[in-house]
């Protein structure tokens, strides 16, 4: 589930939702789920739902403070070899994610770069997308905040 | 006295009391439906605890379908009404859990006080259902 090759489906609610998709090329990837989130995906985890919430209502990485602020996902990430990284572009050797937040600032949403170049999200409990970095940014999502990069294992 | 001015329970006694053609008395069933209606809307009828549950759940489902932040999903207005339903509405959250797993765990938390969900399983749909299904069963309820 999540990594297909993609395929040409598009939906009149995503760029209802997400008006920037209407304007890009982008592809649903797999079917809705809820059982597992964009920062899970982002991570490379498909079982777990990820989140910084007390309780055993989700997941977060042992150690990592429960907060919903940028600093606190970044430790998140830099739990599984994540760093920060000054741009989005391809790198040789090196994945790299994106966090986007809201206009307070607090994150919302998480998408992973693909080897070529464009993005792949899950978008909350529907489908994956392959998509643009700008296709998702606006009322829902915010804006990218920050780009993160781990090496790729050989 | 204009019939605009009677409420409907007086309204029939004194038409009873006069008599009414077959005419008269259709008329005066629509004005008595469209007085109820205007009275209390359909949005305002009493529901019983399923279909007020289904209609929020519904809403809840719709409104936070791109969300990834647990916060925001259980603080939505419609989540919230739900947990205000308090203990009887802990059998259709097991009902919905069982035919479409979602994240209705904080519901059940808030208003149960049980936490059956083991450290390991956090995150994990299916796990954490499988939890509180089993839980329900341990405690006697149907659903």
């Amino acid at each position: 589930m999540g990594q297909g090759t993609g395929t040409d489906l598009v939906s009149e609610d995503l760029e209802f939702v997400f008006p920037h998709l209407a304007r890009s090329v982008y592809a649903i990837t797999s079917p809705s789920t809820p059982e597992y989130n964009c920062i899970a995906w982002a991570a490379g985890d498909v079982e777990r739902w990820w989140w910084p919430v007390a309780g055993s209502f989700a997941y977060w990485p042992p150690n990592i403070p429960l907060q919903e602020s940028l600093d606190a996902f970044i430790k998140a990430f830099g739990s599984i070899g994540f760093t920060p990284c000054g741009d989005a572009n391809v790198e040789q050797g090196y994945e790299k994610i994106v966090l986007y937040v809201n206009e307070n600032g607090k994150p919302t949403h998480a998408a992973r770069q693909l080897p070529n170049g464009r993005w792949t999200s899950k978008l909350g409990k529907v489908e994956d997308i392959e998509h643009e970095l700008d296709g998702l940014t606006g009322a829902v999502y915010g804006v990218v905040a920050q780009v993160l990069k781990r090496p790729i294992d050989e | 006295m204009s019939m605009a001015t009677i409420r409907s329970p007086q309204a029939l006694q004194y038409l009873s009391v006069v008599g009414m053609s077959r005419d008269s008395q259709v008329v005066t069933e629509q004005w008595l439906k469209s007085e109820e209606h205007y009275w209390l809307p359909i949005t305002r009828r009493p529901q019983g605890d399923a279909g007020k549950f289904q209609a929020l759940a519904e809403t809840w489902r719709r409104e936070v379908q791109f969300l990834s932040s647990v916060t925001e999903m259980v603080l939505h207005p419609a989540y919230q009404r739900i947990i205000g339903m308090g203990t009887a509405v802990v059998p259709h959250l097991l009902r919905e859990l069982e035919c479409r797993p979602d994240h209705w765990f904080w519901a059940l938390t808030a208003i149960t006080g049980a936490d059956p969900i083991k450290l390991e399983d956090r995150g994990k749909l299916r796990k954490m259902t499988e939890a509180w299904l089993r839980w329900g069963k341990e405690q006697g309820l149907t659903w």
